[in-house]
Parts: C-alpha cells; sequence; structure tokens
C-alpha cells in the first residue's frame, strides 16, 4: 500500500553555510544602494547614463537583486529541480568572486574609473556567474528531471551570464573601442537581458513553485507556465533581433506584447492559486511578495510610455522611472517579502534541526513583525514618493522618498540581523 | 485521514504525543495535517514503526518534522524501538488534512 523509498528518502536541503552569506550581502548593499540614492537625488535631473546612476543601478541589480537570488535560488534549487546541489566549493566561489567584484564593479561606475577598477570588477562578477552557471547546470543534469521549473532555472542562469559577459564587452568598449558603436547605444539590450532573462525568468520560475507552496494551493498548470516560459523568451530574443537590425522602433510593441501577455498569464496563475489556497490566513510576507507582481505592472505601463516617447529627447527621466519602478518596486518589494519567507527557515533548520520535540519558537518567530510591518510602510511610502518625485522632478519629493526608503532599508538590515543572530532560549 | 494500524489501543496513545508535533511553517500538527499514514506495533521484538509522508519530498523541516515525531512516539512507548518509514507514494495532498485541521486553516 505505502511504497518505501530506496533511502532515508529525504531530500538534502542546501547547507545555511552556502546561502546566509549571500543574503548578508545583499542586505548591506540594499542598504548603501539607498544611502547613495539619498545622496545622490540630483542624478534624477541628469542624463541616466550618469556614473552615480550606473553606480546605484549597479549596486541595485548585482548586490542586492543578484545576490539574494543566488542565495534563494542555491537554497530552493533542490525544490524546483527535484534534485541538490552539485557542488558546495563552486558555491562559495561563486559568492567570494562576486562580493570582490560587485563592489570593484560599482566603485568603478561611481568613480568613473573606466580603467583596472572597473574591468577587474567585471572580470570578478562574471568569474562568480560562471560558477554559478555550472553548478545549476550540473545540478539539473545529475537530477535527470527537466520540469518546467529546471528550464527557468537553467535559461535564466544562461541569461544571467550572456548579460555579464555583454556588460564585460561594455566596459572594455569604454577603454578601447571594440564594438561599432558607442556603449550607450547597447544599454538597453544588456539591461533587458538582465531584467527579462535573468531577473523575470527566475522570479516567475520560482514564484510559481513557492507561492502555491506558501498559500498550500491545489493549482498547478505546467502549460500556462510552458507559455510563460516560451513568451518570454520569445519577447527578449525579438527584442535583441529588432534592437540589432531593424531602425523602426514602432516594432519594439511586438517584443512588448509578448512579455505582457505572459505577465499577464502569470497574474492569472498567482490569482487561480490564492482563489483555492487550502489555507485562508495570508501572512504580511506573502502579502508584500503578492503586491509585488501586481507592481510589475508600473514598468510595464512606463516602458510602453518611453516606447511611445522614445524620439523624443525629453525620455531620460521616463527612463528612469522604468528603471526604478524595477528595482526599487518590483524586484524590492519581492525580496522584501520573500526573505523573512525564506530566511527564517534557513536559520530555523540551523537552529533547531537536532532538536526534538520540545519548546521550539515556528520560524515565523525568528523575525520581528512589527518591525516587518514599519519596513513595509517606509519602503510602500518611500517609493510613491520618490515615484512622484522622478514624474515631478521636485527635489522635495525625491529627498523625503529617498530618506524612507533608506529607513526602510536600515529596518530590512536590522530584522535579517534579528533573524541571522537568533539564539535558542535557554 | 485515519491512521492505520495493528493495535489501535497502542495507536492512540502514541497519537496523543504526535499532536503535539507540528509542522513549524503551517503551524498545524502533523496528525491533523494527513503526514501519518501507519503505526504498526512490534510486541516481540519491541519495536514501531512509523510509516509518514512530508507535504514535499524536498520539504526544508523534513528532518526536524521526522526526528519530532520518532521523539515524541519514543516518549510514549519507553521500551520500544521507534523508527521512520518515509514514504512518498501515496503522495501528501490537501484532500489528507482532518476536518478539525481544515477548521485549523479556514481561521
Amino acid at each position: 500500500m505505502f511504497a518505501a523509498s530506496s533511502d532515508s528518502g529525504l531530500q538534502q536541503t542546501t547547507s545555511y553555510r552556502v546561502v546566509l552569506p549571500f543574503y548578508i550581502f545583499a542586505a548591506i548593499s540594499f542598504l548603501v544602494a539607498c544611502i547613495l540614492l539619498l545622496i545622490n537625488t540630483d542624478s534624477v535631473h541628469l542624463h541616466y547614463f550618469h556614473p552615480h546612476t550606473l553606480a546605484i543601478t549597479h549596486l541595485m541589480a548585482l548586490g542586492w537583486g543578484t545576490m539574494i537570488i543566488l542565495g534563494a535560488s542555491h537554497q530552493l534549487l533542490p525544490v524546483l529541480i527535484e534534485g541538490k546541489l552539485a557542488s558546495y566549493p563552486l558555491a562559495y566561489l561563486s559568492f567570494i568572486l562576486a562580493s570582490l567584484g560587485i563592489p570593484l564593479l560599482v566603485t568603478g561606475f561611481y568613480l568613473f574609473d573606466t580603467g583596472l577598477i572597473l574591468q577587474s570588477g567585471a572580470i570578478l562578477v562574471n568569474a562568480s556567474v560562471i560558477c554559478y552557471f555550472l553548478n545549476v547546470i550540473t545540478s539539473i543534469g545529475d537530477s535527470k528531471k527537466y520540469t518546467v521549473h529546471a528550464w527557468f532555472m537553467a535559461t535564466a542562469a544562461l541569461w544571467l551570464f550572456s548579460t555579464t559577459f555583454f556588460g564585460l564587452i561594455l566596459v572594455f568598449n569604454f577603454s578601447r573601442i571594440w564594438l561599432p558603436e558607442n556603449s550607450i547605444e547597447y544599454l538597453s539590450v544588456h539591461a533587458h537581458m538582465g531584467l527579462a532573462g535573468w531577473f523575470l525568468l527566475l522570479v516567475l520560475g520560482v514564484a510559481s513553485r513557492l507561492i502555491p507552496m506558501f498559500l498550500i494551493s491545489k493549482y498547478d498548470s505546467p502549460k500556462t507556465l510552458w507559455w510563460i516560459f516560451v513568451l518570454i523568451n520569445s519577447g527578449l530574443l525579438g527584442f535583441i533581433l529588432l534592437k540589432t537590425f531593424v531602425v523602426d522602433k514602432s516594432f519594439y510593441y511586438a517584443p512588448f506584447t509578448l512579455v505582457f501577455i505572459a505577465l499577464l498569464l502569470f497574474i492569472f496563475y498567482c490569482y487561480k492559486a490564492y482563489k483555492i489556497r487550502i489555507r485562508k490566513h495570508v501572512d504580511e510576507q506573502m502579502k508584500i511578495s503578492l503586491i509585488s507582481v501586481a507592481m510589475l505592472l508600473l514598468p510595464m505601463i512606463t516602458l510602453l510610455t518611453v516606447i511611445y516617447f522614445i524620439s523624443e529627447n525629453s525620455k531620460s527621466n521616463l527612463i528612469l522611472l522604468y528603471g526604478f519602478c524595477i528595482f526599487f518596486g518590483w524586484i524590492t518589494a519581492l525580496i522584501m517579502g520573500m526573505t523573512f519567507k525564506t530566511l527564517p527557515f534557513i536559520v530555523w533548520n540551523k537552529v533547531y534541526h537536532t532538536r526534538a520535540i520540545g519548546k521550539t519558537p515556528t520560524p515565523k518567530e525568528l523575525f520581528s513583525e512589527p518591525l516587518f510591518r514599519i519596513m513595509a510602510l517606509l519602503y510602500l511610502g518611500g517609493f510613491f514618493l520618490f515615484l512622484g518625485g522622478i514624474i515631478s522632478l521636485n527635489d522635495m519629493l525625491l529627498k523625503s522618498g529617498a530618506l524612507s526608503l533608506a529607513a526602510s532599508a536600515f529596518v530590512y538590515v536590522w530584522n535579517v540581523a534579528i533573524t541571522i543572530f537568533h539564539k535558542p532560549a535557554r | 485521514m485515519e491512521v492505520l494500524s495493528n493495535n489501535n489501543l497502542y495507536c492512540s496513545a502514541a497519537l496523543a504525543g504526535l499532536f503535539n508535533v507540528f509542522d513549524p511553517e503551517i503551524g498545524l500538527n502533523v496528525v491533523d495535517l494527513g503526514l501519518i499514514y501507519r503505526i504498526d506495533f512490534n510486541d516481540n521484538d519491541k519495536t514501531i514503526v512509523v510509516t509518514m509522508t512530508l507535504t514535499t519530498q524536498f520539504c526544508p523541516m523534513g528532518e526536524s518534522i521526522t526526528a519530532d515525531v520518532q521523539q515524541a512516539v519514543s516518549s510514549a512507548f519507553k521500551d520500544y524501538q521507534v523508527s521512520i518509514s518515509l514514504v512518498f507514494d501515496p503522495a501528501w495532498s490537501p484532500e489528507l488534512i482532518s476536518p478539525e485541521g481544515q477548521k485549523f486553516l479556514d481561521r
């Protein structure tokens, strides 16, 4: 009646030693990025290709978004690919290389030193990404389960490598002309490889597994997920081809539409999972994660406006708005929610896995819920104030928004520290 | 779901302990969650086998939950050797949650 497993039947999860350094680095990066935003709000009045804007963007994209996603994906890889992480040394190496490379890269941009600092940073980041890519591919190969989630993971990792490698070429193009045009002309391709190929694909792949799991929902639709996968990749490849070979900008509506349909399908997927959930109570972390799904629509609307006004010279602050909505909006909201959904589990397993029955706190008791609420309020307030500041170019709104975001980052780091340094009661 | 056993009296005693073992994420005990499939007692060699599952084979709390189950049953039957047989066929599904468990999740 009950089929026994050949081994213990229990899939080993990834050690906390691999995962926690990524979370710590990401938290510090977020705080630093918010402080840089606060002291550089005047950059909003300038062109988006400004050294300080490039530094903040790369700190948010690599130090915050990518580092925490790398950490979480090392932890969640067994759940997603139904196998185990192939190599711990590669994971450690990936962290070490990235933690050395990202500060160099960001400093290079901030000082606009396009020589050794920027170049060595870009090389180290690429080396880190190669380690991660090899680890993901080998893990999937070992598990021999080529599910839709595994495809999301592998393809996202490949896009990440494509993004950082293209970024490396752009960095070297600053000091010696390798490409037919100036590096600024290729920024949109580099950015969208990372945004759609890496962030969007990976986040949707992971969230499509985690959201039903945390809601205890029976909903599963691999067919919908395959459609999302195909639409995003087609949209991105279409955009790159159009950007390379076609001059008429009106064609950009086609890849935009493909990605937009993919997002609508994903929102529908989340709605179905939410609707038939077994667990009625939705906690604060899940709420902010679900809000982040809706926040995806903001950059899409901005992008549509950017495409519409693409021939205008005054689109610089629209592009800033688009980038801000992605990095400080969608990605940050998602990470804030998911950090306090995944980190307490990692720490709980570290502290309590050997302590059988007895008075043990639940994972959600490992962080402060009041602090989480304060952080969420400061974040949402700061996000919308800064958003208004970019649209109206109002310094007061920009400063108060940035201050509120920096305060939320400080509370975030504080709560992460509370979780990581949790000690069992005597 | 009803927990199967070859000794209903002993099974009730074991379940009393297992009602105190909770899935840390869901906050529901493992019995009402439907994770316990069967408990077999062998008086001759003083052994107990708990056949159970997890909500997913890749459950990050799996090691901890199975350790808690083993200790809960061991506490109720101090002279017995308790072992866990972890199975994923049949796989856990939300239909296995008891009506009491469902009430808890409806709150």
